[in-house]
């Protein structure tokens, strides 16, 4: 990941606990494209490195990147030290963006924000309607309205903002009760509303649900890819939510398996171009270099290259 | 040496990967399994199943829990007596279909394809065999079709202490789950023969577990690798035993267990 040296040239508070940085390049070149949903890693000036939505639409040459950070008093330091350290002037390392929570062309959305989980939703949400877009819907929950940051951005038709100080806990149900495959939901925010979403729409398609991943399980972040097929060069997309494995099968391909739990090693396939992020318990360091088990592990590449182990590079293995 | 244990648990899975329902007795007959156990299934349309398939297929030619997970999301009861499905989200009814009726299919069909995330125009098909149930090890042969899981809550319990997790004993999806035996007895009981509940049984197989029962029970999602902790702390995949009912009785929950 290509590192950048940004320079804070903007900041003001939101609300008593979330503060907005611009971060600029200090001799005013544009920075790396990005589309809303995108991410940068900033490492705080105490070291901590930290992932932070960017909160503006973004494109494909942007002149800063803006980041708000709730400061978090249970937390670790990182939000601690953005707050305490950090002022107009300081340069810090930035991570060039990264794409893990994109958004997908849809006839209608459903944005569902809590807390300083509005920050890639803004981004999204002022993209969508910039185009002129409709049906875009957003639901935003916080604490107080003085907890809310962009309040008076959503005031509108199509937006409800809740506050469970004075009005409790909010009913999502109403919102999720009849599935729409024309509708995406995206999700961001603390964990238990991200759970509640899941288990609300449990009965919609996983294709139409989208979870802001690094704000989840850490165990179940994947980001998508591609795998070529090398017998016969097919493509196959690779889903967020779905297995190597699931996804070579649901194109005809067939893959023999047994424990879909990486540790049995039936399913393993040689890897010929590409770099992969191995999660099974069963291939030795040498063996990982060419083969992959495609029930648990992912491409971290945008690409990956494989075929039967019949394929497996006699030099390598 | 005569060990004394006891029937904790009863379930039957009347549809293949979806919800357990508990049952207070079960009726066996020699030969026979669990009624109404795993005698609905949902086929993939592109798979090894039509409509009169009299064998067993492997678990891969079915949505189930191992490849869809979300399934475990939605709280389901069939009810035996009238082939009614409800299916429920967080207590809203979502699914009333009657599996009886050629509508009642169609309305099934058409939920399950969106929560699988079939493409548009594809329907899973709904596999029922009179006479056949579905379970994973069916593909053996049609004596082990109806075979009878069992589960050792001890052996789970073992599981746990060694490594610091909460296992659902009902991620593992069993008949019968009995206690008070030594933690892995049951392991070591292959070929033999003993009293579940007052029906003699007889000790046929290990159960060698897949990812399914990484999948918790109503989370919709894998969340515990069971599969590798079993590996890393035993070095197999085993949890649980197959059982083959020898004579005709009524298993009741509570009931001892006599080995």
């Amino acid at each position: 990941m290509s590192e950048l040296r940004l320079r804070v040239s903007g900041s003001a508070d939101l609300t008593p606990t979330v503060r907005r940085f611009a971060l600029t390049d200090p001799r005013g070149a544009a920075l790396p494209a990005y589309e809303p949903g995108a991410h940068v890693v900033i490492t705080t000036p105490a070291g901590h490195k930290r992932s932070y939505s960017l909160v503006e639409p973004g494109g494909a040459r942007p002149r800063e990147y803006v980041v708000c950070v709730r400061r978090d008093p249970g937390g670790r330091g990182g939000s601690a030290s953005m707050h305490d350290d950090v002022a107009v002037g300081t340069e810090l390392p930035v991570s060039a963006p990264v794409n893990r929570f994109p958004l997908h062309p849809s006839p209608k959305y459903l944005f569902i924000a809590g807390g300083i989980g509005i920050t890639p939703v803004r981004a999204m949400v002022r993209r969508l309607r910039a185009q002129g877009r409709s049906g875009v819907r957003v639901l935003y929950l916080t604490r107080s309205a003085g907890d809310t940051p962009f309040l008076r951005e959503f005031g509108g038709s199509d937006d409800t903002v809740h506050h469970s100080d004075e009005h409790g806990l909010f009913d999502l149900w109403p919102h999720l009760a009849e599935p729409d495959d024309d509708v995406r939901v995206y999700c961001c925010g603390p964990a238990p509303l991200m759970q509640a979403v899941r288990t609300l729409t449990a009965h919609w398609r996983a294709s139409r649900i989208h979870m802001e991943p690094f704000a989840a399980d850490h165990t179940s972040i994947s980001a998508p890819f591609k795998a070529v097929w090398a017998p016969d060069g097919r493509e196959v997309d690779v889903p967020a939510h779905l297995s190597l494995l699931d996804a070579l099968r649901r194109d005809g391909i067939p893959v023999e398996s047994s424990c879909e739990a990486g540790v049995c090693g039936t399913c393993r396939l040689a890897l010929l171009s590409g770099e992969v992020e191995h999660h099974d318990s069963v291939l030795t360091e040498d063996e990982r270099l060419t083969s992959v088990v495609a029930c648990v592990s992912r491409a971290v590449s945008p690409e990956v290259v494989v075929g039967p182990r019949d394929h497996l590079r006699k030099d390598l293995s | 040496m005569r060990t004394a244990g006891v029937v904790r648990e009863l379930f039957r899975y009347p549809v293949k990967g979806l919800s357990a329902q508990p049952l207070d007795q079960a009726v066996l007959e020699p030969g026979g399994g669990i009624p109404h156990d795993r005698t609905f299934a949902f086929a993939r349309p592109d798979g090894g199943y039509r409509p009169g398939t009299r064998k067993g297929l492997s678990k891969q030619e079915f949505f189930a829990l191992v490849s869809d997970h979300r399934l475990s999301g939605l709280d389901t009861s069939f009810d035996v007596e009238t082939d009614v499905l409800v299916t429920r989200v967080a207590g809203h009814e979502v699914l009333e279909a009657d599996l009886g009726t050629e509508e009642g299919i169609a309305t099934a069909l058409r939920f399950f394809a969106r929560v699988l995330d079939l493409p548009a125009g594809v329907l899973p098909v709904l596999a029922r065999e009179p006479g056949r149930r579905f379970t994973d090890a069916s593909v053996a042969g049609d004596d082990s079709m109806n075979w009878v899981s069992v589960v050792n809550l001890a052996s789970v319990r073992d599981l746990e202490a060694r490594t610091g997790a909460a296992v659902d004993p009902k991620r593992f999806r069993a008949n019968v789950l009995v206690d008070g035996l030594p933690a892995w007895s049951e392991l070591d009981m292959i070929g033999e023969e003993f009293d579940l509940g007052g029906v003699r049984v007889r000790a046929v197989h290990q159960t060698k577990r897949c990812a399914a029962t990484e999948v918790g029970p109503g989370a919709g999602r894998r969340d515990l690798p069971v599969v590798t902790l079993l590996n890393r702390t035993y070095g197999h995949q085993l949890m649980g035993i197959y059982v083959e009912v020898l004579t005709a009785g009524t298993v009741e929950k509570g009931a001892e267990v006599v080995v």
